[in-house]
């Protein structure tokens, strides 16, 4: 078989059967599209031609399991020159034919329900309030996920503790992040209860309410512990790292830890983290080593539904899944139009139009 | 069909099924600025009112940070209602994005993934266009946490009844992984804690050298290794019951004492039939050529499925499955290499002499043997003679005769695995509950030898103030400052050195030149950091990038366009520099009652430093 011969041929395997081709010759061969995935064959492959030759014989006669290409493969095998630029009509699946006997849905449902809800007046959600009350008892972990309002317990807490005269500190990991917030709260409470601490500079040190990055909060901590007394750590009441799930960071996730082993008695800690798989761990762990126990709110649900997509490079639209919604811990069966034009893009992108 | 989709074609799609706002996650900076230039080119144009919306919002966040009013792109983000977000930006820049997205006044964000993390501005859609993260050098698969991270991006709360996490296809893409992420549990996290030498220096400051265990038991690293160990102490507990029937004997310790008898006995045996065929290397050998064993032939390698002896010459034999799946068969002689590697299989009584199934595992193993395995060291003895073995058997061992024989031969193969078992996890164990104690105690020899601290883990006046360089690579800094390598030294040569240890990025540009003075310095901190090598990894000390930092100090009238023009970095990457540069400097600052002069050098150095952009945040 000539290079030409055999890259014609690669050229008309499905994706996936190009994949198990590449298994075990090329480095990390899943994360490359069709037309790289078949360079790279050709090109790690000269002394291994026929190993690779009898291989890809052998794969084409085996049946393939994916469905969308399923049609392909009986075809006769051999050299069948692709024209370029002409409409492939080699994907006859039948949508919805496949996997269960509930229909996919369809884009009309996808789409339907977008818009702005009606203006409502702010009540705070059964978990948010629970969050704030626990504070009272001992150390709070929320771990819900991203969009849901942890600030508002940040907030609700800062003030409870402002209002019994306590100071709090607020750490976040960027300094941008800090800045933001800085900005945010100081609309929020007063520019004279909020205040800023970095490596060089101390704004408005003496507010109750400081922000400031998990290191610079870290440096306070050790030097208070060695009797260098900075920020008054007598009244702190209230410790609140947001973005706490930086504590598995590889760099700085041992600053968390710090700060959290070293964070004085009697201020509470209020940790806001993403979704994380093992929070309880975590909770365990504050109760293990902090004078109250810790308690976890979390859970999974999206306040906003979310629904997953899949938009070919031409413009057209697909429901991600065969339901609206995502399918959470079920596999995640691909709706039959977003697996079709999935398919079609893998086997079109193998030769640009311009050739 | 072009790889992806067109970014303003991208938006104008959106647009029409009222997608946006969105955030369209790419996979580099480039790729977001060559989305922004496709719509500088494009003749989109907001209706009039909008625009005004932008300028409005940009017009007051000026007042507080003015680089905004100048920034190139101001023009562009009004006119087309999109906007590039990533770190080669001003964070000013990158503030004011954020604040028009909030406000709703953007149609889409073009961002890279490090906008996932921590930066909180919301849409009504998020477009992913990618499955792998650039981490350091090499592409990593998004975990799951990651792409709920991005996918959570979508839908507002108060602003959107739902959101739309939309996956739009490029050569990058893996399927699999954005569909496994958006459905499945996002990983659980790990501790990641690391025995820094400051930390010593601060723990032994403020603590008693016996307090310190107690205290490095706190940490998550801690809990959750015990939390390993937990169950490996619940598996040893098992364990002990199932050793019970296997107490002492007639002997105390009759395993041990079983298992020299019975070598002694085999190797007795053993060499009365075999002694004339086999070299010793053959013979030690053969002991490991064991189902499941990788082993190196003259031409390629394979895996041992059993060891034989021929019919007729009694030769030892190995039956091997060679990559590709065949089954051979070839004289254990001619096994050149016994790689220190062994795969699970089940054994089976008839050829291929291995269960199906896991045969096939097999299979999938021999054609993905790692290049490189290391070599099972072989120790080849010398055999006793043959009299001396018999004479051993009587004169030593009293098992023979002992009464208890039978049950010994019987029992000892179980007992033997069973207390080979016990000592593994016992070891194991001891190693999770004591690992991090051992860390500190390695660590703190380092400072003991270097003269921080004293014999007794005090520390000495070196250790009291070094222990207020908390940063990475303080080991170089505090012994640079030891080495009296700053004496006398000029704000913008100081700030040369701390940025070239503080940059950690090896990409590469057109930087200024560098002065002598520095370089010659540069020179001799990485002679330091060279011999420092063995207990801290040495930073990349560019010369260039100190250039970029001593121009910006050394000229106070160099603005930032000028400086940003010297260079070809982006501007995120110096404001990023800099903004470093001066914690370092003001960890330095920290040490005015030791180090008055370096201190004060240290803050003028702040003071030319923070100027420009980079006063316009705390
Ligand atoms: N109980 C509530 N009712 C209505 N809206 C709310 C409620 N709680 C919070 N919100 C709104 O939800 C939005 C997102 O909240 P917030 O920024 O606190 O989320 P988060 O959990 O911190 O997310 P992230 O993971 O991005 O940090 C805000 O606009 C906030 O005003
Ligand atoms: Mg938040």
């Amino acid at each position: 078989m000539t290079t030409e011969e055999l890259e014609t041929l690669l050229e008309e395997q499905p994706v996936n059967r190009l994949h198990r081709l590449a298994r075990g010759r090329i480095h990390r061969h899943f994360r490359l599209g069709k037309r790289r995935l078949i360079e790279a064959l050709l090109r790690c492959t000269p002394e291994n031609r026929p190993g690779l030759e009898s291989d890809l014989q052998a794969l084409m006669q085996e049946p393939l399991p994916a469905p969308p290409v399923a049609a392909k493969e009986r075809r006769p095998a051999g050299p069948q020159p692709t024209r370029p630029g002409s409409p492939r009509s080699a994907h006859p699946v039948q949508a919805g034919s496949i996997e269960s006997a509930e229909p996919a849905t369809d884009l009309t449902s996808f789409l339907e329900g977008i818009g702005v809800p009606a203006p409502q007046p702010f009540v705070p959600d059964a978990w948010q309030e629970e969050a704030v009350a626990r504070l009272t008892t001992g150390d709070v972990i929320v771990s819900v996920p991203t969009g849901s309002g942890k600030t508002y317990v940040a907030l609700e807490a800062t003030r409870r503790a402002i209002a019994a005269d306590r100071t709090v500190i607020y750490t976040s990991p960027l300094k941008a992040l800090s800045n933001t917030k800085f900005t945010e709260f100081s609309r929020l409470f007063g520019p004279d209860k909020v205040g800023i601490l970095t490596g060089d500079r101390k704004d408005n040190a003496q507010a109750p309410l400081l922000i400031m990055t998990t290191e610079i909060l870290r440096n306070l901590l050790y030097d208070a512990a060695s009797g260098e007394i900075d920020v008054r750590l007598d009244t702190l009441g209230l410790v609140i790292m947001d973005e706490s799930q930086y504590i598995s960071d590889p760099e700085r996730g041992v600053v968390w830890e710090e700060t959290i082993i070293f964070c004085p008695a009697q201020a509470k800690l209020l940790l806001l983290s993403a979704s994380i798989g093992n929070p309880q761990d975590v909770a365990d762990w504050l109760t293990s080593i902090r004078p109250d126990p810790c308690h976890l709110i979390r859970h999974n649900r999206r306040t906003v539904p979310l629904r997953a997509g899949y938009l070919h490079p031409n413009g057209k639209l697909s429901p991600l899944f065969r339901s609206v919604g995502i399918p959470h811990g079920q596999g995640g069966a691909l709706h039959p139009e977003a697996k079709r034009l999935f398919a079609q893009y893998e086997e079109e992108t193998i030769r640009p139009r311009s050739r | 069909m072009p790889p992806s989709i067109h970014p303003v074609d991208l938006i104008n799609a959106l647009r029409s099924k009222h997608l946006t706002p969105a955030i369209v996650f790419l996979t580099s900076r480039r790729a977001c600025d060559d989305a922004m230039q496709a719509f500088e080119r494009s003749q989109v144009a907001l209706p009039p009112a909008r625009q005004q919306a932008i300028a409005a919002v940009l017009a007051e966040l000026v007042t507080q940070y003015p680089s905004i009013a100048e920034h190139p792109l101001q023009s562009v983000v009004q006119r087309v209602g999109v906007a590039a977000h990533h770190a080669g930006h001003l964070p000013s820049w990158k503030i004011a994005i954020e604040e028009l997205m909030r406000q709703g006044c953007l149609d889409a964000v073009f961002a890279t993934t490090t906008l996932a993390a921590g930066v909180d501005f919301p849409a009504r859609t998020v477009i992913i266009t990618q499955s792998s993260v650039r981490k350091s050098r090499d592409f990593t698969d998004l975990t799951i946490s990651e792409v709920q991270q991005l996918a959570g991006r979508a839908g507002r709360r108060g602003k959107d009844l739902v959101g739309f996490a939309v996956l739009t296809p490029s050569p990058y893409i893996d399927l699999g992984v954005i569909t496994k992420g958006l459905t499945g549990q996002p990983e659980a996290i790990d501790s990641q804690f690391v025995i820094s030498y400051p930390m010593i220096l601060n723990l032994l400051k403020a603590h008693p050298l016996d307090q310190i265990q107690a205290i490095l038991a706190k940490s998550f690293a801690q809990f959750q290794l015990n939390r390993r160990a937990e169950i490996l102490e619940n598996k040893l507990d098992l364990l002990h019951v199932q050793m019970e029937p296997y107490g002492p004997r007639i002997c105390t310790d009759w395993i041990s004492q079983w298992q020299v008898f019975d070598h002694a006995r085999r190797q007795k045996a053993h060499r009365v039939q075999v002694k004339r065929h086999e070299s010793p290397e053959l013979t030690a050998r053969l002991q490991f050529l064991t189902p499941g064993r990788v082993v190196g032939l003259p031409k390629g390698r394979g895996i041992i499925l059993r060891q034989y002896r021929s019919k007729g010459q009694k030769q030892p034999m190995v039956t091997l499955l060679r990559p590709g799946g065949a089954v051979t068969e070839c004289p254990a002689s001619t096994v050149t290499q016994v790689f220190d590697k062994t795969f699970e299989m089940a054994e089976a009584p008839v050829y291929p002499w291995c269960a199906p199934a896991s045969l096939d595992e097999l299979i999938r193993q021999a054609d993905d043997l790692p290049v490189r395995m290391p070599i099972l060291p072989i120790l080849v003895q010398e055999e006793p003679e043959e009299s001396q073995i018999v004479q051993t058997l009587n004169d030593e061992f009293p098992c023979p005769t002992c009464p208890s024989r039978p049950a010994c031969q019987k029992d000892h193969a179980v007992a033997l695995k069973l207390r080979q078992e016990v000592h593994r996890n016992h070891k194991m164990i001891q190693a999770l509950r004591t690992g991090l104690w051992h860390r500190f105690q390695s660590r703190t020899e380092v400072l003991q030898q270097l003269g921080y601290l004293t014999p007794a883990c005090q520390l000495t006046e070196i250790g009291e103030w070094a222990r207020l360089i908390r940063i990475d690579h303080s080991l170089l800094i505090t012994e640079l400052i030891r080495a009296d390598a700053f004496s006398g030294i000029e704000p913008q040569v100081l700030a040369g050195i701390m940025s070239s240890i503080a940059h950690d990025d090896d990409r590469p540009g057109a930087f200024p030149r560098i002065s002598p003075g520095l370089a010659s310095l540069l020179g001799q901190v990485r002679h330091l950091a060279e011999s420092l090598e063995p207990h801290e990894d040495p930073p990349l000390l560019r010369a260039d990038i100190a250039a970029v930092t001593e121009r910006w100090i050394g000229d106070p009238t160099l603005t930032w366009i000028g400086l940003c023009r010297l260079t070809t970095m982006a501007e995120g990457d110096i404001y990023r520099l800099l903004a470093r540069t001066l914690e370092f400097l003001s960890q330095i600052h920290t040490l005015r009652e030791t180090h008055p002069g370096l201190a004060d050098c240290a803050s003028r150095a702040i003071k030319v430093l923070r100027r420009g952009v980079l006063e316009e945040l705390p």
